[in-house]
């Protein structure tokens, strides 16, 4: 298995280059884009007012991930026991089902070994603006 | 023996003063006259309910003894002959009925230390619709392993059977014997009913309040008594088709024992899967794997890769071997199964397609000979075997 180990923190890295997505009123909660910055294919979520980008290649097989459904998932419990949990906070992968953390990237059946690659979102002037 | 200490993390082996060097996991003894033979073990009232007649030797073809025999599990009939030709005894039984005749060719004649052994007719019980009398005579089969084998040669060992029928029943006949001398661990026959599934607990709680490994073991009625585990698609019709498809219900089982979460459950828990085969593993656990990554929210409680259960919880015996016509692959594969942990030796003894011992390890690569001879046999019996 191949995970990305990439840290996700914008404030690791020397110079940041912030990007304009899009105007704020384009990205409403449960809006989601997809744009290319630096090369790179980006999705950049509105959940519920909390704003997410993630790179959009699943680490498995490559599929665009960010074309995926946001939702919960059942965390780990004791045998035959179901406790939902992380509402809207996961990335299922439109492929293989791979379910990323929208906040760390890390996937949920190994968060130390696979990740995605997150960026900080702002809103800076009434844009969505990410930092690669 | 040497143990090689740069191995990562398992449970400490037995000293080395123990000198057991060779542990046959997978031995048949025979039961005569099948439940006939089982009277004296069985309550006036069973003997009653059985053979019409509560004393300790039934009539011959009584009204109800000639009726139910175990075996009644001898299905598929074997064109080699299900025994080898060498291990009849002189006095014109069985091969396996014999105790002294197991000394001398499996203790003697191939320096076995320890014979663990599986009662195979046994699963015949799982034509009766009576799940009381199915209990009777496990009980009964176990009294007689105890009587016979057991108290015939301190080099015996005995997977313990019960009835799988009714789960509770199994587990009081588990506290009944568990802790006696010469029982290593808990054979149930595998039924149409996943061992994944509830059904089962009670004898998983009990096997593991008494530290004895669950074992499963083809049971010669598979997809034929009603109850009996079914093969996928439908029943093989031939002896060759039997013998070759019977590790899916292994495969069945074993997935299934981890995608219920029974080894979160129990996790003390191990089962010994005798003569199932093992090379399938690479397939179910690659498989597994991968699905999991994905499809893991529907079974949350499975909390790591699937394959890490199995290797840690599940161990094989080695026969029928695999006989891959090319060296480098059976060594390949045998890394995949983490055989070093997982694969047990076995002789299958008396039966037609034994595996002779001295020439079964010489196969192996060097390192893993002592490892599938007895070291990881005496991890999984502990002090049992000693």
């Amino acid at each position: 298995m191949t995970g990305s180990s990439e840290r996700g923190s914008s404030g690791t890295r020397a110079a940041a280059t912030q990007h304009v997505v899009c105007p704020e009123d384009d990205l409403p909660p449960g809006g989601r884009v997809i744009v290319e910055l630096e090369g790179r294919s980006i999705g950049v979520f509105n959940v519920d007012g909390r704003y997410y980008a993630l790179r959009n290649v699943c680490p498995h097989r490559g599929a665009p991930l960010c074309l995926g459904t946001i939702g919960g998932t059942m965390l780990p419990s004791d045998p035959k026991q179901y406790h939902y949990g992380l509402d809207r906070g996961v990335l299922r992968c439109p492929w293989h089902g791979w379910e990323i953390e929208l906040e760390s990237g890390r996937a949920v059946f190994d968060p130390v070994g696979t990740r995605v690659k997150t960026y900080p979102v702002s809103i800076v002037d009434g844009a969505v603006v990410v930092e690669l | 023996m040497t143990v090689d200490s740069s191995t990562e993390a398992r449970p400490a082996s037995p000293a080395p003063a123990t000198k057991i060097q060779l542990v046959d996991c997978d031995v048949h003894p025979f039961i005569p006259q099948g439940v006939r033979t089982l009277a004296p073990y069985l309550s006036r009232s069973w003997r009653k309910r059985i053979f019409g007649h509560p004393g300790e030797l039934p009539p011959q073809g009584g009204l109800l003894g000639g009726q139910l025999t175990v075996p009644s599990n001898q299905i598929y009939v074997n064109p080699a002959g299900l025994m080898r030709r060498d291990a009849y005894p002189e006095d014109g039984g069985m091969p396996g009925s014999d105790p002294d005749l197991v000394v001398e060719q499996l203790f003697e004649a191939c320096d076995v230390d320890r014979a663990v052994m599986f009662l195979p007719q046994f699963p015949g019980i799982l034509s009766l619709p009576d799940p009381d009398m199915a209990a009777a005579i496990a009980s009964a089969c176990n009294e007689w392993l105890l009587e016979q084998w057991l108290q015939h040669d301190s080099r015996f060992r005995a997977m313990m059977i019960v009835a799988p029928q009714d789960p509770d029943a199994a587990a009081a006949e588990i506290d009944r014997i568990g802790d006696r001398p010469g029982i290593v661990g808990v054979h149930v026959p595998m039924l149409n009913i996943l061992m994944g599934e509830r059904h089962f607990y009670p004898i998983y709680e009990a096997a593991q309040r008494h530290e004895l490994p669950i074992g499963i073991h083809p049971n010669g009625v598979d997809g034929v008594h009603q109850r009996a585990a079914a093969f996928a698609g439908g029943n093989p019709t031939y002896y060759v088709e039997w013998h070759t498809s019977i590790s899916q219900i292994f495969q069945g089982n074993v997935t299934s024992l981890v995608a219920h979460g029974v080894f979160e459950r129990f996790p003390r828990l191990k089962l010994l899967a005798a003569e199932g085969g093992f090379a399938w593993l690479a397939d179910v656990m690659w498989r597994f794997d991968k699905n999991w990554a994905g499809l893991r929210d529907e079974v949350p409680w499975v909390k790591r890769p699937p394959s890490e259960y199995i290797l840690d919880h599940v161990r094989f015996t080695t026969q029928p071997f695999i006989e891959p016509s090319r060296r480098e692959h059976l060594e390949v594969m045998l890394d995949i199964v983490g055989a070093e942990r997982t694969l047990l030796f076995s002789s299958d003894y008396p039966h037609w397609d034994f595996d002779d011992p001295g020439r079964l390890l010489r196969s192996l690569p060097t390192g893993l000979r002592a490892r599938v001879a007895a070291e990881s046999a005496l991890e999984l019996f502990g002090d049992r075997l000693l």
